[in-house]
């Protein structure tokens, strides 16, 4: 399987299945959750191929903006992810961007083996 | 019909009061949701533009420029994305006013709702502003993990939680069929 892709006006989401990696970019602040359905789609994807491999990465490094209704989405993929307990989670951050240093965090506290590391 | 305007939380009258700068501008709640990324590009003018009344470097325990850009941004985008899904009625006028003062910056956004939305999101109000802000966050995470409806409240609690922003709400009555809901945010230029 190769990359897949999503590519919008301000973002793009790659997802890496050599790698286990899906990679948020730039500034996503859609609508609602159906304008967020491809991107839960493709988390959905990352975490099912993910579960022979033991690990999924989220890489927000170069996302400079996520809406409130973002946060709702990775929250509730980390939620499912905690009821499943099939995948750990790695997430990466950037202390270079803010919401990132003070948001990223909430995270482990909805899973507690959510990985985070602030680069 | 005209009643006392209901207010909440951290409200205060500013218009005309001693400021170091006011500025102001009006849109239409039907724009934002033509094309959604308006609220984006009008939050990102407005950080910008606000930013600079930061100094580099900041005085010593204040926000940098470019975290205190970065909140402005998250803010106002909650802000005008609030305006744009939630105004109804006749009325479809969002008015945006922000002062400026030595230590903080108040943001005011007021759009319009029909009658029946106020009950609703008063209630809101009042449990966001005397509840545990933790507590009601990851409640309404994993409430809305399980209904998958949307988290409501959910930017206005980060927002309190993590960045602790201040706000105020105010319900005013502008006929039978529109309300006018104003929301203020201060935001203090100390480091939180």
């Amino acid at each position: 399987m190769s990359i897949v892709q999503i590519q919008g006006e301000e973002y793009m989401v790659e997802y890496d299945p050599a790698s286990h990696t899906l990679t948020l970019r730039g500034t996503v602040r859609l609508q609602n959750s159906d304008e967020y359905a491809p991107i839960t789609e493709l988390l959905q994807t990352a975490h099912d191929a993910a579960s022979a491999a033991g690990q999924l990465t989220l890489d927000f490094r170069q996302l400079q903006f996520l809406n409130s209704s973002g946060i709702s989405m990775i929250s509730k993929f980390v939620i499912n992810g905690r009821k499943q307990n099939r995948v750990p989670l790695r997430v990466l951050g950037s202390q270079e961007i803010y919401w990132q240093q003070k948001s990223l965090a909430n995270l482990q506290k909805l899973w507690p083996k959510v990985v985070i590391e602030i680069l | 019909m005209r009643s006392q305007p209901a207010t909440y939380g951290h409200w205060e009258q500013l218009d005309g009061m001693p400021s170091l700068g006011r500025y102001t501008m009006d849109l239409d709640a039907r724009h934002l949701t033509q094309y959604w990324r308006r609220c984006s590009l009008s939050s990102n003018f407005w950080s910008r533009y606000m930013a600079l009344w930061i100094p580099t470097p900041p005085a010593p325990g204040h926000l940098r420029r470019d975290a205190m850009e970065h909140i402005l941004s998250y803010l106002l985008n909650e802000l005008f994305e609030n305006c744009a899904k939630f105004s109804g009625g006749p009325f479809q006028r969002i008015a945006y006013a922000a002062w400026v003062h030595e230590e903080r910056m108040v943001f005011e956004l007021t759009n319009h709702v029909q009658p029946a939305a106020q009950a609703p999101f008063a209630a809101l109000i009042e449990e966001m502003l005397t509840g545990d802000l933790d507590e009601l966050y990851f409640q309404r995470l994993e409430a809305s993990a399980e209904s998958n409806a949307p988290g409501s409240g959910l930017g206005y609690l980060t927002l309190m939680k993590d960045y602790g922003i201040r706000f105020g709400f105010r319900f005013s009555a502008i006929t039978n069929a529109s309300i006018a809901v104003g929301v203020q945010a201060h935001v203090a230029l100390k480091e939180w």
